[in-house]
């Protein structure tokens, strides 16, 4: 019977991986390959160059640094929070460790589009937040600052994906046994040694999936700058949209997509190699 | 560790978490049209309001129609993948779960707008059937992970006295395997439902000239404020919230 286990595993996996291949994997190769292609009169024509490319690099490379930036800013925030969350969740035992899971599950669902619209409204002029401390008499008139800007998007895009990211720090928290840790502090470790040697190496891959998740997320989104930034906050989402709405130019939307991804990859392989180093060095005694 | 302080903290942060939602809940049924504190009374008409709204019925009707669907598709195709995974030879399962997760690693959308080039490049119609492969392709991985790690912890000595006992392969995955894990195969198709219900981006890109409840709510909010939204709003958190919910609990592993 063993000879047939292959093939059988082979027949059940086969809808996954055809729904696979002609759904995401066709689609993302022509997407891949109309980057190189080229716009003439409304067509699309097959005349292969790497203009387009250079022309990301030279006319978006402002919106592209402040998007890889912004997106670095919130996956930080998001992996550190985040860590401290989870941490709660998986230390403070009893039911109240549940009751901080159970929060951090129950805001996983809810609504992409819901959860910016409710922070619109939060922080608008006449929002919330704004008659809210005028009716405390904390402020005379509304702030204006406070939405229509990166911060507003900060905000927004942290909300969003902090429940997403707690989840694989949870994980790989939840793996980490009792027992070293304490042993460590029977033998006298501090909180701090126990975290940076038995804790951080345990968790680097959650902590590590967390961050890439949000980065790529928060790179390639263009529905919070729209409806949270101001003009100035350009994010390269709103430009990959606008090519295939009035700009009428999917090649060049396929370009500019592809080096915001290529970017944050090339971010996520230096941290990469720096957390692994760090860990390294870390664990020396 | 200082249990206070991490008990402080992680209470700040669930309130961040959560307090957004409940802001919703409240302006939902505020009778006032302007959305600002204090409360003034409180209201259905916002409901029912959009209840009247030109296209409301549709959206929900479409909301509901692609939701079931991506929630049967992906949860079948899913399952069976997670089956393949597990008896298969773990040295290729890990590479398996990894091509099959990639979906998940692409911006929605990089992946909507690519969906969008490559209809329209073959020529073929966005429509709801395009949203829902778009959305089952995307929502698939969801399924196979959460099954596989059910499957990882499977005691398979009941199957296999079953086939001892001569039960056909079929016999034993209906009346053995799939009791055992119908709990787990439920919740992950509530979950990808939920998903399928709150998704927006991908939507956008390939339902065409169609209407989800995120579509609706999008159009709204591009003309400015109107409580309707709110009313909008709740509807999608509140679906997603109690799909969610229950299946959460039906995933919860029995250890």
């Amino acid at each position: 019977m063993a000879g047939f286990r292959l093939p059988r595993s082979v027949g059940l996996l086969s809808p996954s991986l055809g729904a696979n291949a002609i759904f995401f994997v066709v689609p993302l190769v022509y997407f891949f390959v109309l980057s190189f292609l080229q716009v003439r009169s409304f067509q699309v024509v097959f005349d292969p160059t790497t203009s387009n490319y250079v022309r990301v690099l030279q006319q978006y490379s402002a919106p592209l640094a402040s998007t890889l930036s912004l997106a670095v800013t919130v996956a930080t925030i998001v992996t550190v929070v985040g860590f401290i969350y989870a941490s709660a969740c998986r230390f403070i035992g009893g039911s109240k460790g549940g009751w901080f899971l159970a929060i951090a599950m129950i805001t996983l669902f809810g609504g992409y589009l819901a959860k910016l619209y409710a922070w619109r409204t939060i922080l608008g002029e006449n929002g919330i937040l704004n008659t809210g401390l005028i009716e405390l008499g904390l402020i005379q008139s509304p702030i204006t600052a406070l939405l229509y800007n990166n911060f507003a998007v900060i905000l927004a895009l942290t909300h969003y994906t902090l429940p997403l990211a707690i989840l694989p720090i949870y994980g790989s928290l939840r793996a980490i046994e009792d027992l070293p840790i304490a042993a460590a502090r029977d033998l006298g470790a501090s909180d701090g040694r126990i975290l940076k040697d038995i804790i951080l190496p345990q968790c680097a891959t959650g902590l590590f999936s967390a961050f890439a998740m949000t980065l790529l997320f928060v790179s390639g989104d263009a529905i919070a700058p729209r409806l949270l930034g101001g003009t100035s906050s350009s994010m390269i989402g709103v430009f990959i949209q606008d090519q295939f709405g009035f700009r009428v130019n999917a090649p060049m939307g396929s370009a500019l997509a592809f080096t915001v991804i290529a970017g944050s990859a090339i971010i996520l392989v230096l941290i990469g190699l720096g957390g692994t180093r760090l860990l390294r060095l870390g664990a020396r005694p | 560790m200082n249990h206070r302080l991490l008990w402080a903290a992680a209470l700040i942060v669930g309130t961040f978490m959560i307090l957004p939602l409940l802001v919703l809940v409240f302006f939902a049924f505020s009778s006032s049209p302007l959305l600002r504190l204090p409360l003034e009374g409180l209201t259905f008409k916002w409901f029912l309001r959009l209840a009247e709204t030109q296209g409301f019925l549709g959206s929900l009707t479409n909301s509901l129609l692609i939701s079931a669907s991506v929630g049967i598709a992906s949860t079948m195709i899913g399952t069976l993948a997670a089956f393949g995974l597990s008896i298969g030879k773990p040295r290729f399962s890990g590479t398996y779960v990894s091509i099959l997760a990639l979906p998940l690693m692409v911006p929605p959308l990089v992946l909507g707008i690519a969906f969008l080039s490559y209809f329209s490049g073959l020529g073929l119609r966005l429509g709801l059937h395009a949203t829902i492969i778009a959305q089952v392709v995307t929502l698939q991985p969801i399924v196979i992970l959460i099954v596989v790690s059910r499957l990882s912890g499977f005691d398979w000595a009941a199957v296999d006295s079953a086939r001892d006992l001569g039960a056909s392969t079929w016999r034993t995955f209906i009346d053995v395997t799939f009791p055992m894990i119908r709990p787990t195969i439920l919740g992950a198709a509530l979950i990808v439902m939920a998903l399928s219900l709150d998704d927006f981006i991908i939507t956008f890109f390939t339902i065409g000239g169609e209407n989800t409840l995120p579509t609706l709510l999008w159009g709204m909010m591009r003309k400015g404020i109107d409580p309707r939204m709110n009313a909008c709003a709740l509807i999608v958190v509140a679906f997603t919230l109690l799909l969610g919910v229950i299946a959460m609990r039906l995933t919860r592993n029995p250890d």
